[in-house]
């Protein structure tokens, strides 16, 4: 903490040596551009324990649903900056050795092996996309390599298979409890409708919904998957509606369709709430949005740390973050849990170094299974031998779509 | 398109490919890998599109046949790895099928379009069936028993796989199915003539594409260890396809140096990734625009041999009889009461004629009188509206690929050659139905296949040197003149032996020193027993070797009879001939 | 609900059915079809949306200069896709130089402009019993119609470009510069194309999937209305809109494009020139 706070005095500019200083979206692809030339295309030779750290990141920076790693990405690369400028860990400086897989499997598994065979990176963040995940986990299992992603697919996690995988965000399974949660006993309301898109995660993540409503009692009206290119939803939004469903169930990362959604259900005058997934509160559907009002009364998976409690407070830990990040990193079209959570990565693994003096495999697994209640910029990170999901479910809340500052949110009405 | 092919480049390229994993590094052989078995996937669908001329595009989707049949009946423990790989195999067989289908019926643009919705209906089965292949999540892929689970194992194995398919292909390409596929693509028209069937060489290559796509699906599955439907990209679609292209048409070692150029070109472009697509399409349009014939172009060095200058085609009229020997009182081709008409245009207005064996028919007439139209209908192109053609008693049925088994054989107005092939390769095409061999034997270049080629070459080399062009036999064929290719058409009309020769406009273009060869070369095929339909302008060449003549104006018969009546006619003088 | 079904289907029809004429327009002029033709549609709305919300151009200029836009794409398809290839013999080759163009101009876009789709500006604003994302594409195809006609029937020049379409060796003859007519044809496709965009962009939001999925739904209505054949296409295009939504409704969403793909193959084995398409002609 006193390190954070000696940085706050140095002048910002001492802290960056290009000439950008706010990173916007546009800017993001060519600031990794810039890193990425930087890394060599050929095989590194073995690294000492005292070169650099290396820290690959497997990211879909470009391609569709890029969102969330441009987000991440920003944190990763602030984490790194800062790291470096107080003197890097124990003398050796972060190196970020980024490969955009563009969320093509095929591409992820070839980077994956160029970073663990070539680059000799010491662990890796990713990759963003469920998909890539399921095709890299095998081949970092088999190479041990320490991984943390934040990818949601619940069977990607296993101790027993994978014991180097270990997942930073809550698994889909925990921000369905938590949407469930609210809405049967917070809304308290038992008739729901619940709708994905036409991609994997939108079909499966719809079937594990409708069997957990239907397990807790409720009473699923009706359940659909859309198109995400359909231009109109009145059909659909109709028969939710004459089914008798009083609140729709979410679960799409197709920011254009969920925006079609709210409109609809502006337009037949229905006042049914929309929650479900983080997607709902971001940037690219307030712009879709035919009138802000459309965004009232949705509610999506959030998290406390990156929430606004009733004095429009962040939590401290992330109000400092939050401060240190001003000027540097913007949060506009970005959501602040992004950003978080990329710098939590950077850190676990320096962390990691920091308190073995190791950067070996062994060492930086062995000390992740060992955090309890890591302060963490996303999270309170706890894992163990036996469990590697870390984020505490307590701390998956619902946040208020509309209430988006700073990449932050209101929580949802009816939370403490 | 070449029969001899110098092997070196193929043993080099796997005698490189097979030394990899010396150098110890495993994302070189994780690449290598991968290129191995997309030439799996691509070798077969070169055959499609490369030879065949089919466009299509959507072939990812047979990938993913692959793929997830394999995945299934291993994850459900049905099967092991490598049995479920032949199940998939077939799987993908029947899957090629189905897509090909269309090809018989569709034109090029919208073929292509066909097969693009094949992929995309491929992927929508694949995320909705979530009992069988995980939906969205997706199913593992198979692993193979040992030693083939290792890293370099598995590499040797798609190593080994890879060399197969080349050389599988490499046998249909010298094969009389590759140069009749190359043949319905350059000229289709021309091929069907000479009895190959479309529907069925293109659904056999079709079948045989779809097993080996499929068998690279598997073997895709096992690399990725996981396959979802957000896999199989319509990039990859693109980038198989594209391969193809860059690597050239008709050849192997093209679309394979192909293939291994766009595994590796993301790879060492990595920070260009969001661009790649991009930088492909460039590639693939700088490739259509500059270098059409792509690698395989550049790599021909047929086209830049000086060809001698001052080449005359002098034929060997004397060594006919040694090809054809028919008997002179066999049936006769009779053309009875033909009528055909299109739409409101009577093309044909009741036409008899009689060609018999050993005899020279001339067909003459002005332009638009019906002169090429009844060739079209003795060799099947049209169906008259009423009369018909037979042979003795036989009437002529079905499309033109039945005639070369009749023993009918033609040239065309404007020569139809493949511009790319050998001119022996041409003339081989000449000869492909009275190939033994099946697919599968040429594929596995069993003997009867060995022993086809030898007899279609030798007969070919026959025709060449009765034609007098014999020195050309192994320059491309789009490097001859005029003349040269009128005169290889006879000669793979020549190649069926027939009974009956149609011959269309054999002299136009021709010098005069040349149209008295031809007259020499016709007067000894007929002396050889052949039935020859001779339609011509020119008419001291009608003259010269005619027995019989036939003039039509207006679809319909003007006057037939001996040269020197219809010399002499006094209706044909003022409506053809002059006087 | 049937009626939100019919609007949506006639307007999402309207859109498939310009594209379908701007296909049998480049198709007339070249006798070649292009992969572009959807990819245009799809600048459309983009280059409307960047005009008008990102550089805050009004409307009144905004539109005329993305249909200028769209022009000069279909003249850039003409001059790098179409033209080198022509003039040689293998015919075919058009595919894969117009394929290449789509991918490129997909490409690009998406990487200057966004992966999501953006929103579209309101054109005329509220006040009508229907709202206008469903009569704009309607009303921008009618002009196309009567626009067209106009053209053909009484211009010089739309009577050349028929001229051009029927024979081009007479009419090479007859002293018509092919040359000039078809540049002139690819940016009146061009423009057409961007106007579907353009109308249709409230409804399918500026977004670069809109450029594969018109290339084949504004395909399907030239395959079954017969190739060249504009009122064909623009019945087919109708139809198919509905029927689309139709199934949507009956079946949802992931068997949508099954549900088309698999009518489209069934009409086009047994009538391959297309329901409305003249016979082939010789190929001997």
């Amino acid at each position: 903490m006193a390190r954070l706070g000696l940085n706050l005095m140095k002048c910002p500019a001492d802290f960056w040596e290009e000439p950008t200083l706010l990173m916007t979206r546009r800017h993001a692809m060519l600031a990794s551009t810039g890193a990425l030339l930087g890394t060599t295309p050929f095989a590194r030779p073995a690294l000492a324990e005292s070169g650099p750290i290396l820290i690959g990141w497997l990211a879909a920076l470009t391609g569709p649903s890029s969102a969330p790693a441009i987000g991440f990405d920003r944190g990763v690369r602030f984490a790194a900056d800062e790291i470096n400028a107080a003197g890097g860990v124990k003398g050796r400086k972060v190196e970020i050795v980024t490969r955009d897989t563009q969320g093509d499997p095929t591409k992820a598994v070839n980077a994956v092996q160029d970073m663990i065979g070539r680059q000799k990176v010491n662990s890796i963040w990713g990759p963003t996309n469920s998909g890539e995940a399921l095709a890299t986990t095998a081949v970092m299992a088999r190479a041990k390599m320490p991984n943390m992603h934040p990818c949601v697919v619940d069977t990607l996690i296993d101790p027993a298979k994978y014991p180097n995988a270990f997942r930073i965000a809550p698994s889909n399974g925990q921000w369905d409890d938590a949407v469930r949660n609210y809405c049967l006993n917070v809304l308290k309301v038992k008739e729901v409708a619940v709708v994905g898109d036409t991609t994997g995660y939108g079909v499966s993540a719809v079937a594990a919904s409708v069997a957990a409503f239907k397990k807790d009692g409720a009473n699923v009206v009706y359940q659909a998957q859309i198109d995400a290119t359909q231009p109109d939803v009145t059909p659909d939004m109709l028969r939710m509606k004459n089914a008798g469903a009083k609140v729709l169930v979410v679960w799409s990362v197709a920011t254009g369709m969920e925006a079609r959604l709210m409109n609809e259900r502006a337009t037949l005058g229905w006042d049914a709430p929309i929650i479900g997934h983080p997607a709902l509160g971001s940037g690219d559907v307030r712009q879709l949005l035919e009138k802000p009002a459309n965004w009232d009364k949705v509610y999506m998976a959030g998290y406390a740390s990156c929430s606004y409690d009733a004095n429009g407070k962040l939590p401290p830990r992330t109000a400092d973050f939050v401060a240190r990040l001003a000027g540097k990193v913007s949060l506009q079209d970005s959501s602040l849990w992004w950003v978080a959570a990329g710098y939590d990565a950077v850190k676990l693994v320096t962390d990691a170094v920091n308190a073995t003096g190791s950067s070996t495999s062994e060492a930086i697994i062995g000390y992740w299974n060992g955090l309890r209640d890591y302060p963490g910029m996303f999270g309170t990170y706890t894992w163990t031998p036996q469990q590697h999901n870390g984020y505490p479910t307590k701390e998956v809340v619902m946040s208020q779509a509309n209430s988006q500052k700073d990449g932050a949110f209101k929580l949802a009405p009816g939370y403490a | 398109m070449r029969s001899r092919l110098p092997a070196l480049p193929y043993l080099l390229i796997f005698a490189a490919a097979a030394a990899l994993p010396l150098a110890g590094d495993d994302y070189i052989v994780l690449i290598a890998t991968r290129a191995a078995v997309y030439w799996v996937l691509v070798s077969g669908l070169n055959l499609v599109v490369g030879f065949g001329g089919q466009l299509a595009i959507g072939w990812v989707s047979l990938l993913t046949i692959g793929a997830y049949t394999t995945s299934v009946f291993v994850a459900r423990g049905w099967l092991g790895a490598l049995p479920a790989l032949v199940v998939a195999a077939l799987a993908g067989a029947v899957a090629g099928a189905i897509v090909g289908l269309p090809a018989l019926r569709l034109r090029t643009f919208y073929f292509a379009m066909a097969t693009l919705g094949f992929a995309t209906i491929v992927t929508q089965v694949a995320l909705a069936w979530t009992g069988v292949t995980g939906g969205g999540i997706g199913i593992a892929g198979p692993t193979l028993p040992a030693p083939l689970d290792t890293q370099m194992g598995f590499y040797l194995f798609c190593l080994a796989l890879a060399a197969l398919c080349t050389w599988m292909t490499l046998n249909v390409a010298a094969s009389r199915f590759g140069r009749a596929l190359v043949g319905l693509r350059d000229a289709e028209v021309a091929t069907e003539a000479m009895g190959v069937s479309k529907s069925r060489l293109l659904m056999t290559v079709f079948l045989f594409s779809g097993a080996l796509a499929a068998v690279a699906g598997g073997l895709f599955a096992t690399l990725q260890s996981y396959i979802t439907p957000d896999a199989f990209t319509f990039d990859l679609s693109v980038l198989f396809f594209i391969a193809i292209l860059i690597g050239g048409r008709g050849s192997i070692l093209g679309p394979l140096l192909g293939t291994i150029l766009l595994t590796i070109l993301p790879e060492l472009a990595a920070p260009l990734v969001a661009w790649s697509t991009f930088l492909y399409a460039a590639l693939l349009l700088v490739i259509v625009i500059v270098l059409p014939g792509g690698i395989a172009d550049l790599l021909d060095q047929r086209r830049r041999r000086k060809l001698p200058e001052n080449r005359q085609i002098v034929p060997r009229p004397e060594l006919v009889a040694s090809l054809i020997t028919r008997q002179v009182d066999r049936p006769a081709l009779i053309i009875s009461g033909l009528h055909l008409s299109f739409g409101g245009v009577r093309a044909i207005d009741g036409l008899d004629l009689e060609l018999r064996p050993g005899e020279v028919h001339g067909l003459i007439g002005p332009n638009g009188s019906g002169k090429t139209t009844t060739l079209n209908v003795i060799s099947g192109f049209y169906q008259p509206q009423e009369g018909g053609v037979r042979v003795g008693d036989a009437p002529l049925s079905g499309g033109p690929q039945t005639r070369a088994a009749l023993g009918i054989a033609r040239t065309f107005q404007t020569p139809r050659a493949i511009g790319e092939a050998s001119v022996i390769e041409n003339v081989m095409i000449g000869g492909t139905v009275e190939g033994r061999a099946s697919f599968a034997e040429t594929v596995l270049a069993l003997p009867r296949h060995w022993s086809d080629e030898k007899t279609l070459r030798t007969q070919a080399e026959r025709c060449l040197r009765i034609i007098g062009i014999e020195a050309l036999a192994d320059e491309r064929a789009d490097r001859l003149q005029h003349s040269e290719l009128r005169f290889m058409e006879i000669a793979r009309a020549l190649m069926l032996c027939p009974s009956f020769l149609l011959l269309d406009e054999p002299a136009a273009g021709l010098s005069p020193d040349e149209i008295t060869r031809l007259g020499a070369l016709i007067k000894a095929i007929r002396a050889a027993g052949c039935g020859v339909l001779l339609v011509e302008h020119h008419v001291d060449l009608i003259f010269d070797v005619c027995d019989r003549v036939t003039v039509l104006n207006l679809g319909r018969e003007l006057a037939a009879g001996t040269p020197s009546e219809i010399r002499a006619h006094k209706e044909v003088v003022s409506a053809y001939l002059g006087g | 609900m049937f009626s939100s079904i019919l609007w949506t289907g006639l307007a999402i029809g309207a859109i498939y059915a310009l594209i379908a004429v701007t296909y049998n327009v480049m198709f007339s002029a070249s006798r070649v079809m292009s992969f572009t033709a959807g990819q245009v549609g799809m600048l459309g709305g983009v280059i409307g949306a960047w005009l008008i919300l990102r550089l805050h151009m009004p409307i009144i200029i905004g539109f005329p200069l993305t249909l200028l836009g769209c022009a000069a794409v279909g003249v850039l398809t003409e001059i790098v896709a179409v033209r080198p290839v022509i003039a040689g013999l293998e015919k075919h080759l058009y595919v894969l130089s117009t394929l290449a163009l789509a991918l490129m101009m997909q490409q690009f876009t998406a990487i200057e402009w966004s992966t999501e789709p953006q929103p579209f500006p309101r054109i005329v604003g509220a006040g009508f019993a229907l709202d206008e994302k469903f009569w704009l594409p309607l009303l921008a195809c009618a002009a196309v119609i009567v626009g067209l006609e106009l053209l053909y029937r009484h211009t010089l020049v739309g009577r050349a470009f028929l001229a051009i379409a029927e024979d081009n060796y007479a009419a090479r003859a007859l002293g018509l510069p092919e040359r000039g007519l078809r540049i002139a044809s690819f940016a009146l496709a061009g423009a057409i194309a961007g106007l579907a965009g353009f109308a249709g962009g409230q409804l399918l939001l500026a977004s670069i999937a809109n450029g594969p999925m018109l290339n084949f739904y504004g395909f399907v209505p030239v395959a079954l209305g017969g190739l060249g054949n504009n009122r064909g296409a623009i019945v087919s295009g109708l139809l198919l809109g509905v029927f689309q939504q139709a199934a949507n409704f009956l079946f949802g969403g992931v068997f949508v494009s099954v549900a088309v793909f698999a009518a489209f193959i069934v009409v086009l084995m047994a009538a391959p020139q297309g329901l409305f398409g003249a016979a082939p002609t010789r190929r001997v």
